[in-house]
């Protein structure tokens, strides 16, 4: 099948997805027996009656659910995902203010993830069964069970706090400016500008952050990379590159990881996924100004569009993750495009 | 002639020597660096427009930045006091107000305070109709009667309308430049106004500092205002960063990121004492947590039986909460503590169990009941629900009474709470106005006792309803003490509610801050902090 038809094939795929996505978010968020009215307006505003109506009128609460959920739908097709409730301010600029923390935080710690992950997850393949082997496994183990706040709050307490090894809280020192916005990424945005030392003061902020949630993300990836690179080990053709006489590095990096690497990438989609979507914790614990804490503000006080808006993107993303994952499986996966 | 010409080059060597000192001096002077303080704090406003804002972190900031009428003392809501407004009075029948403007206060752009920003700032507040307009309900109109001179006529005879005016929500902001920002004071100001981006990023306002820029969730920058009429504050800078999780708050606190944090836990606190590098406030907070006991039998079963409520009110065990809680007290009624005329621990309730069951037997509970108490499942302002309804159920159940706990999530439970259809819960109440009759929602005919615990005007001694009548009318200083003494007298024999503690506001800062006061209508006054050389 040639490349275009996948695409578009996988593209078509999509769309009902997302239609389906709209119709679980809105009923979701509406089945939740409190009235958004109580959230967002004073106890003595509650008297009011003029505000409470114009409350509801405004937000378009007055309207039966369908109504809503096609006005909703309508818009989204135009582009516009509506106006918080909470902040005042269309939920479209709201996500691409808080977004490209989240994207900068999670991408870091994906890479630091991969790196260490993969590091590892070779390391106990070709060692297998020897103290390292069991290290790297204890290891893995306490990144994917240790709870990520815990990690954080304790990272925070010993590697800033007392050993000063390592930035605090916030995306940048707290007297140094942001850089002037070009992405919202500040370690792009500082390189852009030149300001070198806002460069380094905002990759020092990532450091933490981005080991607390690449560790968790290394872990998954050892163990994966771990159990699929040791199968890949045992395979005849591997056993004929040996009989050749081929350097042992060379089998394992070039041979055997290549192949041992797939179920890494099925696995990357989800894990980058997770990290932009799911950060709520992380976020809160380093003050880092991202989507999850705007998703978790949104929830907290019924803000429709924002909690419609927010599943929307993260579905996007999903969307997006593993059609990348599906595109790089045709890439490094001859059998795909051969079926 | 050598004298002649030596004057000139003594002269010129004079010259150079007091540039050179004077050069030396304005370099000395620009050594002194800029004064900055940093405050972590678990930011909660979506606006600093006064107009739409009412959350704890607009009302800091709007404290400084703006300035109103009238205001408290810098710690308490015990008397009123003067700002903008030199002086005023109150005509007989209580209905107009009039305000005289000081006449030295300008705007950070350099107008001069006029009547007609008055007029402009209160019938925007009003007419946006956003989160803090309910606040001009009582207003009838606003008159410039001059450039200096306000009046204000409101709809009935109001004695909280004074202390409503300290609120952060009546700034006076520069109509001028708000009107060329898009702001209007206009009756369809909720669909014609746009100054609210604007004002999000730059304060408009007479106060001490400016707004300089507002990232939301991240940062607040205020610059002071070297123009200001009052005194000067002692930071140039003040940066507020969005820190959310106490947790944080405190390793950034400890480590020397930030000067102050404004959102400690108790233990947190308590854990800080010690150490050398910290300085703790603790005092009095704005929280009153209470037992709601639903009078309708249907809803609140054995506890609508008002002997019974009586009962429960002498079985909580008060000394307990406090332990509990450092720095908390025992409120003497659902009157908020730090009003003028409010009891105190003093007056409060004390635990008798012997008459707590005595009056559950004359009410036909001699071997006490089962009940459910509901309450939303959360931690605010440091004090944890479950916590204190675990010492709940302990402690009605030395009275035979056995509770069995029911949380609920917070926005769930609120709606079950104003719908009136908890019939035993627990809640907390903190002031919406800082005057004595904020007290009045928990007596019937007041919104929280007649719509949440259903208990109405019927067969409320009529002598106590005429008393109500007065509290809602009367100004006199020394008339209202009087009148609220009789209310709280007769809340702790019959109310509906069972007020068991206030909980204290803690706050840790840097040892060298100085100047640290809370206050129940803004929390923090930035322009009083000083750092000690």
């Amino acid at each position: 099948m040639p490349l275009y038809r996948y695409i578009l094939r996988r593209v078509l795929f999509s769309i009902p997805l997302v239609l389906g996505i709209t119709v679980v978010a809105f009923l979701i968020a509406n089945a939740v027996p409190a009235d958004p009215i109580n959230a967002n307006l004073p106890q003595s505003a509650l008297n009011n009656e003029q505000l409470v109506a114009a409350f509801r009128e405004k937000w378009g609460l007055d309207q039966p659910l369908h109504v809503q959920y096609f006005t909703y739908l309508g818009n989204l097709l135009r582009g516009d995902m509506g106006v918080s409730i909470r902040t005042g301010k269309p939920v479209l600029e709201d996500i691409r203010q808080f977004l490209p923390a989240t994207m900068e935080l999670a991408t870091s710690a994906i890479v630091v993830g991969l790196l260490l992950g993969i590091g590892f997850g070779i390391v106990s393949a070709v060692w297998r069964s020897s103290p390292v082997d069991y290290l790297v496994r204890v290891f893995a183990l306490i990144g994917v069970s240790f709870p990520v706040f815990l990690l954080a709050l304790i990272g925070l307490s010993v590697l800033h706090a007392q050993l000063g090894w390592v930035a605090g809280p916030g995306r940048l020192s707290f007297l140094v400016t942001r850089p002037p916005e070009v992405t919202g990424l500040y370690t792009i945005d500082s390189l852009l500008a030149g300001q070198w030392s806002t460069l380094r003061d905002a990759a020092s902020h990532l450091v933490l952050p981005s080991l607390v949630l690449g560790l968790y993300v290394s872990g998954i990836i050892a163990r994966i990379t771990r159990s699929s690179l040791l199968e890949v080990l045992n395979t005849d053709y591997i056993r004929t590159a040996r009989a050749k006489g081929q350097l042992e590095v060379y089998i394992v990096l070039r041979h055997g990881l290549s192949n041992a690497l797939i179920p890494v990438v099925t696995l990357l989609g989800v894990l980058y996924g997770n990290l932009l979507a799911g950060a709520v914790l992380t976020e809160a614990i380093f003050a880092w100004p991202g989507i999850g804490r705007y998703a978790y503000r949104a929830a907290t006080s019924q803000d429709f569009p924002a909690i419609m808006g927010v599943s929307m993107l993260i579905a996007l993303i999903y969307v997006i993750a593993n059609f990348v994952v599906d595109l790089l499986y045709f890439l490094i996966d001859p059998r795909i495009r051969y079926s | 002639m050598n004298q002649k010409l030596a004057a000139p080059a003594q002269a010129s060597r004079n010259l150079i020597l007091g540039a050179l000192i004077l050069l030396v001096g304005l370099g000395f002077g620009q050594v002194k660096a800029e004064e900055v303080i940093v405050l972590g704090h678990a930011e909660i406003t979506e606006a600093y427009d006064p107009a739409h804002a009412f959350n704890p972190t607009s009302g800091m900031v709007n404290r400084v930045a703006y300035d109103t009428l009238v205001t408290f003392p810098d710690a308490d809501a015990s008397s009123i006091e003067p700002l903008l407004a030199e002086s005023w009075s109150i005509s007989d029948d209580g209905l107009v107000y009039t305000f005289h403007l000081r006449d030295d206060a300008t705007f950070t752009n350099g107008d001069p305070l006029t009547a007609q920003d008055v007029v402009f700032s209160f019938n925007r507040l009003k007419h946006v109709r956003a989160q803090p307009s309910f606040l001009t309900d009582p207003i009838a109109s606003i008159d410039a009667l001059d450039e200096r001179t306000v009046a204000i006529t409101v709809t009935g005879p109001r004695p909280s309308f004074l202390a409503e005016l300290a609120n952060t929500a009546f700034s006076v902001t520069n109509a001028s430049v708000v009107g060329a920002n898009g702001g209007t004071d206009a009756e369809d100001a909720a669909e014609t106004d746009t100054a609210q981006a604007y004002l999000n990023q730059t304060s408009a306002g007479t106060g001490a500092y400016v707004l300089q820029g507002w990232e939301p969730q991240d940062r607040t920058v205020l610059v002071r205002n070297p123009d200001y009429w009052g005194e000067q504050p002692f930071f140039d800078r003040v940066i507020i960063v969005n820190i959310p999780e106490a947790a944080t708050q405190r390793v950034a606190l400890v480590s020397g990121n930030i000067d102050l944090a404004t959102d400690l836990t108790p233990d947190q606190v308590v854990a800080l004492e010690g150490n050398d590098d910290i300085g703790i406030y603790l005092g009095p907070g704005r929280w009153t947590h209470f037992l709601l006991m639903n009078r309708d039998p249907g809803v609140g079963g054995p506890v609508s039986d008002p002997l019974v409520a009586r009962a429960v009110r002498y079985a909580l065990d008060y000394e307990g909460y406090r332990e509990l809680w450092a720095g908390s007290v025992t409120p003497g009624s659902n009157m908020w503590i730090g009003l003028a005329g409010a009891y105190g621990q003093d007056e409060a309730m004390q635990r008798d169990l012997e008459l707590a069951r005595e009056l559950l037997a004359e009410a036909g509970y001699p071997d006490g009941f089962e009940i459910t108490l509901q309450y939303p499942d959360m931690t605010w302002a440091g004090v944890s629900t479950s916590t204190n309804a675990q010492k709940i159920q302990a402690d009605l159940a030395e009275v035979g009474i056995a509770v069995r706990l029911l949380p609920g999530e917070v926005q769930v439970a609120l709606e079950g709470y104003r719908s009136g259809e908890q019939g035993f819960a627990y809640w907390f109440w903190g002031p919406d106005k800082l005057d004595p009759v904020d007290f009045l929602e928990f007596l019937p005919g007041g919104k929280v006792a007649g719509e949440r615990a259903r208990w109405t005007e019927d067969g409320v001694d009529q002598s106590v309803m005429e008393l109500i009548a007065q509290a809602n009318e009367e100004t006199d200083p020394d008339a209202r003490m009087e009148i609220f003494a009789q209310l709280q007298d007769f809340a702790q024999e019959h109310s509906a509610f069972a007020p068991f503690n206030v909980p204290a506001v803690q706050t840790a800062f840097r040892a060298e801050i100085e100047g640290y006061v809370w206050h129940p209508q803004w929390g923090l006054d930035l322009a009083l902090l000083s750092r000690a050389q």
